[in-house]
């Protein structure tokens, strides 16, 4: 086979090849435009991760990449800008009717720039940063949020009206959820917190870290997480957890029976039944929206506060009122 | 069988390139926005005519500028994992060998997964960062096959059965590692991490990055080919071949250096995409015969065929979400790979 050619012959092809490549690689330099159409004016604004994002003056076209923003986004009344949101976009129901765009994970970037936005809303802790990259690439603004704590879910919700052009709308959420959590801690700031396990599943034992929102939720409710993890959703050893015994099991659902059959199972298991917890029916439900950083979180909070710590929510609730009042009087 | 010759190469590497093309036109047409296939006809025409601002610029951005660079990404990778897979069946004179098996893709993940923890806490310039996962992938393809190499050696010599074993072993130490880093990494990046280690083409690379790959590509392809006669030779036994004046020691090290550098590249880009580099070389040795001269560029045409089209299924079968592409290439390629085995054996 060899010698029915001259030795040089993959040497030629290679060559034929290369310049055939680099007849076809300027094809690719004159295809970068494109993107945004030109608009009238724009500002630059920082987003919470550090990044200048160029926005259009108005906004008209919103396209939220996350549950929590399309919640905020909806809780600010700006629900008319959303042109597009994720497939898990569930509440308030209104927002399943928005154009689907994919999952969080993997949105499709075509259906995103068929939206033609003028500014897609991510989140650090649920979107990628490729998604965002790849906007970048596009010129299509990607504004990002990245609240780690119920505060900052306040000051983030109020940024976020500001970036959308309508400053006072977050300011308004933002006074009216400060009055939420300042009745809370002031019904809660007798009580001693409850050592309690946050479980985000039991098969195997997941609990949260303490630098998670939800370990911050659960103080703002009056608990203390009894799991210290650095990491974000650390796996637990259920001896370990037999140890700290916590005062309280806190289950995050929509369905409060769900959970109550499934303590029911967890006490017949080895090692769970070991849980005085466990044992003495000690369980709190708190709404699945504690899985999100949104306003809604404030009353899931509250709720939970209330199941814990119930004799705060009795005869005090009087006084609180007032003061409620006088802080929104400011 | 008839000989080989350059018209033949080239006629073949034609038919096989306009098969790509089409293949990519209609990858171009498909996706989760309605694109009809005349409108992209007459886009299509206006971009090789040089006449792009006609172009309405919604079209300019879904089909040029989201589609044609992920296809593009396809391209490359499917081409790359090919050859490597080529490269190292003939190398090890075993059709099981390709980058999987041997270890070196799970080489390439822990590189670029390192490359990614390390890479904030080392002030880089833009420049640099922007190639640091690729450059670790590749390093992490080096090591492990370089690892693999060493463990597959006996007495001296290259045991190819050795060799499979060792690379096996490596590629689950390495995803044990693998399932290790990923604890490390804060959650948001553990998402895509997880994957990005199922396979997939949504990071089309920057400008500068995309540079590095199709240099790196075409160095690595046209390095391997130039050896395409000796890894003939290298068909009939090692001793056979250094008898007919091959020099296997450096044949071996440079189609190693450049079949882990092609995986490397492809792995840091795209993830763990599977059955490529295993299944398209068989189909090709079927259609082409085991001629290396024939046998490289058909795969890398055949690769590159193949991962467009799984690319362009994952795009479309859930959209609007996309799918991983290494999950389709998987689906479709063990059963195939099984159906082949056993008509081998029969």
């Amino acid at each position: 086979m060899r010698t029915s050619l001259p030795s040089t012959f993959s040497r030629k092809a290679v060559l034929a090849a290369l310049c055939c490549a680099f007849a076809i690689a300027p094809l690719r330099a004159n295809q970068s435009t494109g993107a945004a159409t030109p608009k009238e004016s724009f500002r630059t604004v920082q987003d919470e991760t550090g990044r200048s994002v160029r926005v259009p003056i108005p906004v008209r076209r919103v396209v939220s990449l996350a549950p929590s923003l399309t919640e905020s986004i909806y809780a600010l009344g700006m629900e008319d800008l959303l042109v597009g949101d994720t497939e898990y976009c569930d509440y308030p129901p209104d927002a399943m009717k928005k154009h689907r765009v994919g999952g969080a994970i993997n949105p499709s970037l075509e259906e995103i720039a068929a939206l033609k936005p003028d500014v897609v809303l991510v989140i650090k802790s649920l979107n990628r940063p490729e998604t965002v990259q790849q906007l970048d690439r596009l010129g299509i603004a990607a504004y990002a949020a990245d609240p780690h704590t119920i505060d900052e879910i306040r000051s983030s919700v109020r940024r976020l009206a500001e970036v959308l052009g309508n400053a006072a709308a977050g300011e308004t959420l933002d006074a009216s959820l400060l009055q939420q959590e300042t009745a809370l801690q002031k019904k809660l700031q007798n009580v001693a917190p409850k050592r309690v396990l946050f479980i985000v599943w039991t098969d195997p034992l997941i609990s949260v870290g303490k630098h998670t929102f939800i370990a911050d939720a659960l103080q703002h409710a009056g608990a203390v997480s009894v799991v210290e993890s650095s990491q974000d959703w650390p796996q637990m050893s259920l001896e370990e957890m037999v140890r700290l015994q916590p005062e309280f099991l806190v289950f995050a659902s929509g369905h409060s029976e769900a959970v109550s059959r499934d303590v029911d199972t967890l006490a017949e298991r080895p090692g769970w039944s070991d849980l005085d917890a466990v044992k003495h029916r000690r369980f709190a439900v708190i709404s699945d929206a504690v899985n999100r950083p949104a306003p809604r979180l404030f009353s899931a909070v509250a709720d939970l506060a209330r199941q814990l710590h119930p004799e705060a929510f009795t005869e005090k609730s009087e006084t609180s009122k007032i003061v409620a009042l006088t802080v929104k009087n400011e | 069988m008839k000989p080989l010759t350059l018209s033949r190469l080239f006629l073949q590497c034609t038919i096989l390139g306009a098969i790509l093309f089409c293949v990519m036109v209609l990858a171009l047409k498909f996706g989760a926005i309605h694109v009809s296939l005349y409108g992209l006809g007459r886009d299509l025409l206006r971009v090789f005519l040089g006449q792009s601002k006609q172009i309405s610029s919604e079209y300019s951005l879904i089909v040029l500028n989201i589609r044609l660079p992920r296809i593009l990404l396809a391209v490359f990778v499917g081409a790359s994992l090919s050859i490597a897979g080529t490269s190292f069946q003939a190398l090890l004179r075993n059709p099981l060998a390709d980058p999987y098996v041997l270890g070196v893709s799970s080489g390439a993940a822990v590189g670029s997964i390192l490359a990614l923890l390390v890479e904030p806490h080392l002030a880089l310039a833009p420049e640099i960062a922007a190639v640091f996962t690729p450059l670790g992938g590749f390093l992490g393809a080096v090591v492990a096959i370089t690892a693999v190499y060493f463990l597959g050696r006996r007495e001296g010599r290259i045991d190819s059965n050795t060799l499979l074993l060792g690379g096996v072993i490596t590629a689950s130490l390495l995803s044990a590692l693998i399932a290790l880093l990923l604890t490390a990494l804060p959650s948001s990046n553990f998402r895509g991490m997880t994957y990005w280690l199922m396979g997939e083409l949504s990071a089309v690379p920057s400008r500068p990055l995309a540079w590095v790959l199709r240099v790196g590509f075409l160095i690595a392809a046209a390095v391997i080919y130039m050896t395409a006669s000796d890894l003939n030779l290298l068909l009939s036994g090692e001793k056979e071949a250094m008898h007919l004046g091959v020099d296997v020691r450096r044949v071996r090290i440079v189609v190693y250096v450049a079949a882990s550098a092609l995986t490397g590249l492809a792995v840091a880009m795209s993830g763990s995409i599977g059955y490529v580099g295993l299944l398209v070389p068989h189909v090709m040795r079927m259609i082409f015969g085991s001629d290396h001269r024939i046998l490289i560029p058909a795969s890398a045409f055949g690769g590159a065929i193949a991962l467009v089209i799984a690319d362009t299924l994952a795009r479309t079968i859930a959209a609007p979400s996309e799918l991983p592409v290494g999950a389709i290439t998987a689906i479709a390629g063990a059963p195939l790979f099984i159906y082949l085995l056993r008509r081998r054996l029969a």
